[in-house]
């Protein structure tokens, strides 16, 4: 039998990490927590998460960045805010699960085959590179990248789609999109550790 | 004494303060400086200019070189301006002619940059060396102190403090808002960690007050009005009806067989709602006064008039039940004030993840201590509103406590008090308890023991803040129970735990009516809404108002050893002025430059302190000087300048900025 250690070296966190997540606005108040256990017992995901969300809070506190970025938490977290609303540190739990996730995105080490990952980022790419999202590629997009056997099993409700004119075969876009990437993708000299972090991929 | 016309010889002092001020402050260089100004004869930095040997450096030079004004440049004058101002009066000069420049908590402390602290206190000093020029020699006022006391609140912190000073021969007057005193300590069951019975160490001092000579007691009372000062306080109580003659109730408690209402109808106050009682009531067996009330809200003769009134009958000839009794307005006159107003609990409908309010199995901590408690509407037996008896009991710490969105305090008894529920909890019934807390908070003489002892009788400790208390099932275990939601922090798992009661540990808050308690007595009260002590450390006990002394949970959430530490405090600050018989104040007062007044009266509404009265007779505004406080608003206001405040008259206030100004770096 192979063991694994368990233990956690200072050499195996990312003491920047922390800081960098608290330096964006609205997360400032992680360095609030006290570790009470509020957000994952009002959590309705909680039951199915690998870390609890207060543990998501420590170990992003204390700079353990691949343990959090590579976490199932922050991809089932369904954004009700139960959390955020009960904190007694008033700590905007849902706004650093959105903060770790665009993180775990840009450093792609989201969990592969995980849909909810696969589509944040699809749906960002598409309003980055359009201006707006056409469900139809999207939903393709998804099943292509995730699970693309289970697509055959909704081949009725597809043709059922296409049959009443909803599943457009011809991609949305709006006009003047340079200007939106402008707005999106601010110059390299403006960008910080404080800027809102935008998916950078080149499409 | 130095005059005018007397040539002007001051001495400056700079202090390091060990490394406070010399870290940051080139004290010689200040030294050097201020040696060149006008008026300066001796010009000194040193060490510790508060310790014996700064002092005695004060006084030599006063002899040596015939020094008239001292300017010393140290700390804040709050910490040392007394300390200062004895120095130069040992030395035989009016302690009026000596000023502190403040180059530690204003410029020191502050700064980041020695080369700027350092020019900041060349200017500050330099102002203080221009203004002291123009000091007058001043004399203290002193003001007699009346041996009266009242006391405000009769629960255990009141209690303690009226016996303490009414052991020592001064008169005192309780005053207490409810039919009895006694407070919360009279509700609860046991005490923690010793596990005391509450009563029994409570009501013989209850019953002491009562019997005692020296104190008189006013229960549904309260006071509506304060005027004076310290020493000289006139107070006002409204006494509300209790409609029943307290010299003449025996407390044989026949009305209350004899009421129309042949069983108890009403909620019980007392029980915290969970016993009933009539509308002619006692409150508890022990209540002091002993002597029954009449609620008049739910009494029908007082209500309506068309009663039988059986009451009357059954008092028969000793007619102590006089339904005419009317509202009593007392007037009394006392030297000093101890607010001993308590608190009071969380309500925890405020949170309503917890189902207080919408489950009727979750109860509050004080519902609680009624529940376990033999006197209780229970007779100490724990049943659920429902009529269950709970196989299983949670109870949740820091409820209304540590939390940004109620109160952000820890409320300090909460711990200890669920620690003692679990253990009566277990002891009156079968029931498994589970504690779920955010950390166990046992600072105390035998707390931490009790904690050990809990764990040994085999109480759950779960740490994790419970999530959501639900009837809603998922197993068949949970079904018809209350569950709580609840991540059990220290196994890494989120756990639902089905139990039949839920205990909420409510915090502490201040009264309600504190913010109007605070402007009566004029103290004041903090970010919290705590009433303010003077000085956190040091001086515990003492109100910003001269006079006014704290006890109890009015000035923040303790236990009740602390508290009667408190109380007893209180009453030796107030034995110890009026043992003192007066008291020196500050002649830093205001007063009215006749010649000058208009009588235009602008002045009077602006006196935070009613110090300024209209003389009819002359027109003019007068200033009582025992009253006012020196805050200069009237200064200010008065548009002929006619008020002039001493230690900060206008030649001495223009002086100091115009030394300021005159700095040049």
């Amino acid at each position: 039998m192979k063991l694994d250690r368990t233990i956690r070296y200072q050499a195996d966190s990312d003491r920047d990490f922390g800081r960098q997540v608290m330096a964006v606005p609205g997360c400032e108040r992680l360095k609030d927590c006290i570790q009470c256990g509020t957000c994952s017992g009002v959590c309705p995901l909680s039951i199915y998460m690998d870390h609890s969300p207060r543990q998501v809070m420590a170990l992003t506190r204390e700079g353990f960045k691949k343990e959090v970025l590579e976490s199932r938490t922050i991809w089932l977290c369904a954004s009700c805010y139960a959390c955020s609303v009960e904190c007694p540190r008033q700590i905007r739990i849902t706004d650093i699960m959105y903060e770790l996730k665009q993180r775990a995105l840009r450093d792609r080490v989201y969990p592969k085959g995980l849909p909810t990952a696969v589509l944040a980022k699809e749906f960002a790419g598409m309003v980055h590179r359009n201006g707006r999202i056409t469900e139809s590629f999207l939903v393709v997009l998804l099943y292509l990248k995730t699970n693309w056997l289970e697509a055959l099993g909704q081949w009725r409700l597809g043709l059922g789609l296409v049959r009443k004119g909803r599943f457009p075969f011809k991609l949305d876009a709006i006009r003047r999109r340079a200007e939106l990437r402008r707005m999106l993708d601010p110059e390299p000299d403006d960008t910080s550790a404080t800027a809102p972090p935008t998916d950078r991929r080149t499409p | 004494m130095a005059t005018h016309c007397e040539e002007i010889r001051i001495g400056f002092y700079v202090c390091h303060c060990g490394h406070n001020i010399a870290a940051m402050v080139d004290c010689e260089a200040v030294a050097r400086y201020a040696r060149k100004l006008p008026g300066v004869v001796v010009s000194r930095d040193y060490r510790y200019m508060c310790s014996d040997p700064g002092q005695e450096l004060i006084r030599q030079d006063v002899r040596e070189h015939r020094l008239n004004r001292i300017v010393v440049a140290a700390c804040s004058p709050l910490l040392h301006e007394h300390t200062f101002r004895t120095a130069t009066e040992r030395a035989g000069l009016n302690p009026f002619h000596c000023q502190m420049v403040n180059i530690r908590e204003h410029n020191s402390w502050v700064a980041t940059r020695k080369q700027d602290a350092t020019r900041k206190a060349k200017s500050l000093a330099q102002a203080a060396i221009h203004r002291v020029r123009f000091h007058k020699a001043l004399q203290v006022q002193r003001v007699s102190i009346r041996p009266e006391v009242l006391v405000v609140g009769g629960g255990i912190a009141g209690i303690h403090a009226a016996l303490t000073l009414a052991n020592a021969g001064k008169k005192v007057f309780l005053v207490e808002r409810e039919a009895t005193i006694g407070g919360h300590m009279a509700k609860f069951d046991k005490t923690f960690p010793t596990l005391d019975c509450s009563a029994c160490i409570l009501t013989p001092k209850m019953s002491a007050v009562r019997s005692h000579p020296n104190i008189t007691l006013w229960t549904l009372a309260e006071v509506t009005q304060v005027e004076g000062f310290i020493g000289n306080y006139r107070v006002k109580v409204r006494r509300s009806p209790r409609y029943v003659l307290e010299d003449a109730c025996v407390g044989c408690l026949e009305c209350i067989d004899a009421c129309v209402y042949r069983s108890p109808k009403f909620p019980d106050a007392f029980n915290e709602g969970l016993g009933k009682r009539k509308p002619i009531y006692i409150p508890f067996p022990q209540a002091t006064p002993k002597v029954v009330l009449i609620d008049p809200a739910t009494c029908l003769n007082l209500k309506t008039g068309k009663c039988k009134q059986t009451c009357l009958e059954a008092c028969g000839e000793r007619q102590a039940i006089q339904f005419n009794q009317q509202e009593r307005l007392e007037e009394i006159e006392v030297g000093t004030i101890i607010v001993a107003t308590g608190f009071k609990t969380f309500d925890p409908r405020r949170q309503p993840l917890y189902g207080y309010g919408t489950y009727p199995n979750v109860y509050t901590s004080l519902e609680i201590e009624r529940l376990v408690n033999a006197s209780g509407p229970t007779g100490g037996e724990v049943v659920a509103r429902d009529g269950r008896k709970p196989r299983a009991i949670g109870i949740i710490h820091c409820v209304g406590s540590r939390d940004r969105k109620t109160n952000v305090w820890c409320s300090r008894v909460c711990c200890m008090y669920s620690l003692k529920l679990a253990h009566l909890l277990k002891e009156h019934s079968e029931a498994e308890v589970y504690n779920f807390y955010i950390d166990i908070r046992a600072p105390g003489k035998g707390y931490e023991e009790f904690y050990n002892k809990l764990l040994d009788d085999g109480v759950h400790f779960i740490r994790g803040r419970v999530g959501e208390v639900t009837d809603w099932a998922m197993t068949p275990e949970e079904e018809g129970r209350l569950v709580i939601r609840v991540e059990d922090t220290l196994a890494g798992c989120v756990r639902r735990i089905p139990v039949d009661m839920v205990v909420l540990a409510t915090g502490l808050e201040p009264q309600p009516d504190a913010q109007a308690v605070r402007r009566l007595f004029n103290m004041s009260c903090g970010g919290d809404g705590w009433f303010l002590e003077r000085h956190p450390k040091l001086a515990p006990v003492n109100t910003f108002a001269d006079g006014v002394y704290l006890a109890g949970c009015c000035q923040g959430p303790k236990d009740i050893p602390d508290t009667v530490a408190q109380a007893g405090a209180a009453a030796a600050e107030v034995l110890s002025l009026i043992d003192k018989g007066y008291v020196e104040q500050e002649p830093n007062t205001a007063y009215v430059r006749d010649e000058d007044c208009s009588g235009c009266k602008s002045c009077i509404p602006l006196c935070p302190y009613n110090a300024i009265t209209f003389a009819e007779d002359r027109q003019k505004a007068t200033i009582n000087e025992t009253l006012c406080k020196g805050c200069g608003t009237c200064v200010a206001s008065c548009p002929s300048g006619s008020i002039v405040q001493r230690l900060f008259e206008d030649d001495e206030v223009f002086a100091e900025i115009e030394g300021m100004l005159a700095y040049d770096a």
